[in-house]
Order: structure tokens, then sequence, then C-alpha cells
């Protein structure tokens, strides 16, 4: 949607947090537990933001957390949980539960199509799925219209741009070329279709370095790029770190004791208190705890370890 | 080798009629937190249906050869063996050109045309209890040429409250994925939907197809330990009954020892009661 031509795109963090507005529309890139951007998410909640409308497909502990730090307005999201490891997401069904959020759930194919239709610059896209669901009722913006070619009945979803795209890649340049691993997700969808680009980057290497790893995002499609190194945390970011079980485990049970026990145990712990990121990092454990994440990499036991590890075993 | 298998657990046997349902040589998909149709897509290719294309839940890695079944779908452990990891764009326009041939999907309430509710319990604007949401279940369950539903929890215990909370209901809070017969009345074919809709819905109970003339669940085969009326006690709409309810083939050593391979975390367990996990059948 936008085009960007900076040659030092480098910002840190709070400045780049900066940059998403109260009320305004996020795409958070990642997806369940994968190579979410945590790390700006939380500095979005440090600076107090509120009512942002997020969008995007499966995911999990960054929308729960945003909703548990009373920053969204709107949720629109194919599935917000923990799947079979923790179940529901607490933060989640409290706001919506309370009414304190508008719900627009939807489903994966139609946010992609909504994507496109940003992409290609059309107003609309049709599709043959979501005929005979609730979902249209839950979505007035969506039409139906008989197929003037076929005749057959049509779901029209509309143009979706959202303002801010926010990506956590592994690898980025300081002109903003990123090379993202796969599984991508939604990402390459919310970064042609959003009015911002912010990418966060485990590792920020030279132009040349980067070229050599063959980057999937040109520089002219990123506004913003921020180094933040476990900037995924605790969700994954291979072939760096894996997903932290314990921590999650942590957080789930702060986040179902109640809303007043969340910000008490775990946003005051792991958000407020640590004064940037790199004090985050040394909050959940620092080195030792970079240490288990990464083992992984040594065999499959090791790295089956890391699926068994309990709450309690933060150090 | 260990010592020769002679006994299956519940979430074998529910695992081995789910992959009965998967055929040869067709893209299949399961959806993320999804551990019982993996297990399942995982035996039929290594089984029964070797040209099958395994498409992963989150990861969307096809025919990976995972070391063990995590407790999250989107991870590099079921990236491994991939020959390939597709785009999600590239996976779900297959889907709606018609070259998904089988999916599998749950739901917290389900009705008796297969319609399936993950997304809210009560008002969905304001609901009594915010399920999670779908997925792209909604869109695959257009698509899709053949649906399994599956659940682990079609008993419906009396709650803390005293209020039994059936898990086939009669009346559905939200139509989050479409099974035949909409809120309207109106069919698949009038709905303009290009899949079949669902065929099998395997639970801890039985197995059910969808009878041909009113497209209402139907009981087809039991456990040797379930009986009819408990299946009855249990559905809060009335299912039909097939003429020649039988018992559910119970998977070999071979297929038992295969998902006891893949699943060595015991992941697909987890959906599981208790009581269910405590049933063994001889194989």
């Amino acid at each position: 949607m936008s085009i960007f031509t900076s040659d030092d795109k480098r910002m840190s963090l709070s400045d780049a947090a900066s940059i998403v507005q109260d009320g305004m529309t996020i795409a958070v890139g990642g997806g369940l537990s994968w190579r979410e951007p945590m790390a700006f998410l939380r500095e979005l909640i440090r600076q107090g933001r509120r009512n942002l409308h997020v969008v995007g497909t499966a995911h999990g502990v960054d929308v729960d957390l945003l909703c548990g730090a009373g920053a969204v307005g709107v949720i629109q999201e194919s599935y917000v949980g923990f799947e079979h490891d923790f179940g529901m997401a607490p933060n989640v069904r409290r706001v919506s539960e309370s009414g304190n959020v508008q719900i627009l759930d939807t489903c994966c194919y139609t946010v992609i199509q909504q994507l496109r239709a940003a992409e290609y610059g059309a107003p609309f896209m049709p599709m043959k799925s979501i005929q005979g669901t609730d979902f249209l009722k839950l979505h007035p913006e969506y039409k139906t219209m008989e197929c003037p070619f076929t005749g057959a009945p049509l779901v029209l979803v509309p143009a979706l741009s959202p303002d801010v795209a926010i990506v956590h890649a592994q690898y980025g340049d300081a002109r903003g070329n990123l090379k993202i691993l796969p599984p991508l997700v939604a990402d390459m969808f919310f970064i042609r279709a959003s009015k911002h680009v912010i990418a966060t980057v485990e590792q920020l290497v030279p132009e040349e370095e980067l070229r050599a790893m063959e980057p999937n995002v040109p520089y002219f499609w990123v506004e913003q790029v921020v180094e933040a190194p476990y900037g995924a945390h605790p969700t994954s970011c291979y072939p760096f770190y894996a997903y932290d079980r314990a921590h999650l485990a942590e957080y789930h049970h702060a986040a179902q004791a109640g809303a007043d026990v969340f910000v008490r145990d775990y946003l005051s712990r792991y958000v407020f208190e640590p004064a940037s990121h790199a004090d985050y990092v040394e909050r959940i454990g620092g080195a030792m705890k970079r240490a288990t994440l990464e083992s992984w990499k040594e065999n499959d036991d090791a790295w089956r370890a890391l699926f068994t590890a309990q709450e309690g075993a933060i150090a | 080798m260990s010592e020769k298998i002679t006994h299956a657990t519940l979430p074998e046997v529910m695992i081995y009629q789910v992959a009965r349902t998967i055929a040869d040589g067709g893209l299949v998909f399961h959806g993320f937190g999804s551990p019982v149709p993996t297990l399942a897509m995982l035996l039929a290719k290594r089984t029964h249906a070797p040209r099958m294309i395994h498409v992963e839940g989150a990861t969307y890695g096809v025919d990976p050869e995972p070391p063990f079944l995590p407790p999250t779908s989107n991870d590099w452990v079921l990236e491994r063996g991939r020959v390939i990891t597709l785009g999600i764009g590239d996976l779900f326009d297959m889907a709606a050109r018609g070259d998904m041939a089988r999916m599998f999907l749950s739901g917290a309430q389900i009705d008796c045309y297969g319609n399936l509710n993950v997304t809210a319990l009560g008002e969905p604007h304001q609901p009594r209890v915010k399920l999670p949401g779908g997925g792209g279940g909604c869109n695959l369950s257009g698509d899709v040429q053949k649906l399994t539903i599956w659940t682990a929890a079609h008993r419906a215990p009396v709650d803390k409250k005293g209020v039994r909370r059936f898990r086939f209901v009669r009346n559905i809070d939200f139509i989050s994925s479409i099974g035949h017969i909409a809120r309207d009345g109106r069919t698949r074919a009038q709905l303009g939907l290009r899949g079949g809709g669902p065929d099998t819905v395997v639970t801890e109970l039985g197995v059910f197809d969808f009878a041909p003339d009113t497209r209402v669940m139907r009981l087809r085969a039991l456990y040797p330990d379930t009986t009819v009326q408990e299946v009855l006690d249990n559905t809060e709409f009335e299912p039909a009954l097939a003429d020649d309810i039988g018992i559910v083939p119970m998977p070999t050593a071979e297929h038992v020892e295969l998902m006891r391979r893949f699943d060595p975390l015991h992941t697909s367990e987890l959906e599981f009661r208790k009581e269910d996990l405590e049933r063994r059948f001889e194989i």
C-alpha cells in the first residue's frame, strides 16, 4: 500500500511503537505460538495504548496479552487461544464476556481475501464460502450477490488495509530488507496491505550479508526496523529459540486467576517493571533461560524436553 | 522391539476411525490444535493411503515426518522432513478451487446437520462463554470435498450447577462452520457451496454418518463398551439409527505401534476425559 525509500530505517522500540495511535487497526504478525512481535506489543502496553483494533488469523498470547492490558477495542481474528496446551485465552474471554470489546470473529481465508483485495487495489473479493454460517450476521459489512456470469450465490468481503503491520523477522538490514523464515503465516499479506509496516528483527545484519540470504521482503515495503533479540519471546523464533512453555504456563496461570492478579503477577513483573527490552530478557531468566530455549538444536530429546517444561521452572 | 501389543486405548481406537475416513491420493489438511486428526493423517499415510498429500495444520508443511507431536501446532518440530512449506494463500486457494479432499473439524456445539460452533456460547456480541474461534473452518467447511467431524466429549455429564450441557445440541448458538443444512433450511447446493459437507462423525461413544434423505446424523457403529441408549441419553437431538449398527473395527498392532511412535508425549490424549483414557480394547 505504501513505498518507503529512506536509507536508514533503524529506530528504537519506543519510537517505533509511538507510530501506533489509540484506535488504530493493527495487523500482528506470526501466529499461535510462533514469531509474534511480543517485544513491540509490550512496548505498546507500556505506552498505554487503548482501543486498538487487532486483525489477523490464528493467534495466541499476543492478542491475549493486549486484551489483559486493556489495550484492545475490537478483535477481528480467526482464533485466539493456547490450543491443546493451555486451552482458552483467559483475557480474551474476560473482555469479551464483559462486553468490553467488540467481537468481530473472522476466518483465515476471509482475512486473506480481504487483505488481497487491498493488495490488488480492488474494493472487495468474491467468495463462495461463508454462506450458511452466522459470520454473515456478525459482519454486516459483507455483502451477498448473485454472480453476474454464473448466477451462483457469492459473498463479497471488503478490502482490508490495516493502519500498521507489525512483524518479527529473523534477519533484517538498516534499509529494511528482511529475511523471514517460514512458516510466514499472514505476514506477507499484512506487509503488502498495510499503510505502515514496522519490522522488529532478531538480528540486524549488513546489507551484503542479508542479500546473501536472499531476502523475501524488499526494503521499499518496510518503513521502520527495530533490532530486538528475543523479541518474539515467549513465542518461538527458530532457528534461534523455541516456545517458552514454562513462561507460558506462568502467564496462563496468572491470566486465569483474574484481571487483578494478571496485572499484579504478570503485567507488573514482565511488562511495566523492566525499563527496556534488554531488562525484560534478564527478567525472564537471562543467560540460563536463553541456553535452555536454544537447546532444541542439540537433539530431539532436548527439544522434546522443552515441551514438558513445567511452571516454576523459571529461575 | 517391546513386547507384543494386545490392547489399544480409546484415543488410539478413535484415531483409527478418523484415519479410516482418509482416502489415498488426495490433499488432506488438519486444522491447528488438532492432534487427533494429525495422528490419523500420519497413520493413514503410512498404511492405507501412501499417496495422500499431508498438509500440516499451522505450518502448512507438506508430508512431514515429525519426531514427536508438540502441544502447539505452529512449531518447527512439525516441519521436520517436509517437502515444502506452503503459504497460507496457496493452501486456502486449493480448497477454494475444489482441490482439498478432506479436512477435520470439531465443535463445542454440534447440531444434527453437522453445523459446528466454536465461536461463542450465548449471544455472540456479549457471550456467556467466548470460545477461541474456528481458524479457517468456516471457509473450509464450504469448500472442502469431504469433512470428518470428531470430538472426545460427546458424553454430557451434569455440571456443578446441575445443568446438563450437551455437545450435540438441538439449537446451535452460532454456526461457525456449515454442515448439511443452514438455519434458514437451505441445503449446501442452494447455498452454492462447492464441497459435499461432513460424511463422518467420530466420538468417544460411536461413529456416525448422515442419513441420505434427511441429512441428520445417523449412528452406524458403537465401541465394544458403549450402547445405543448411552448415545441417545447424551445427544440432545434425536439421531437417526442405522439398520445394522455394528462395532467399530479395531486397529492392528502395527497401527498402534505407529501411533505410539509419533506421539511419545501423549499430546493426542489431551482432549480426552480421564475415565475415557482408562478404556482398553483387545485388538
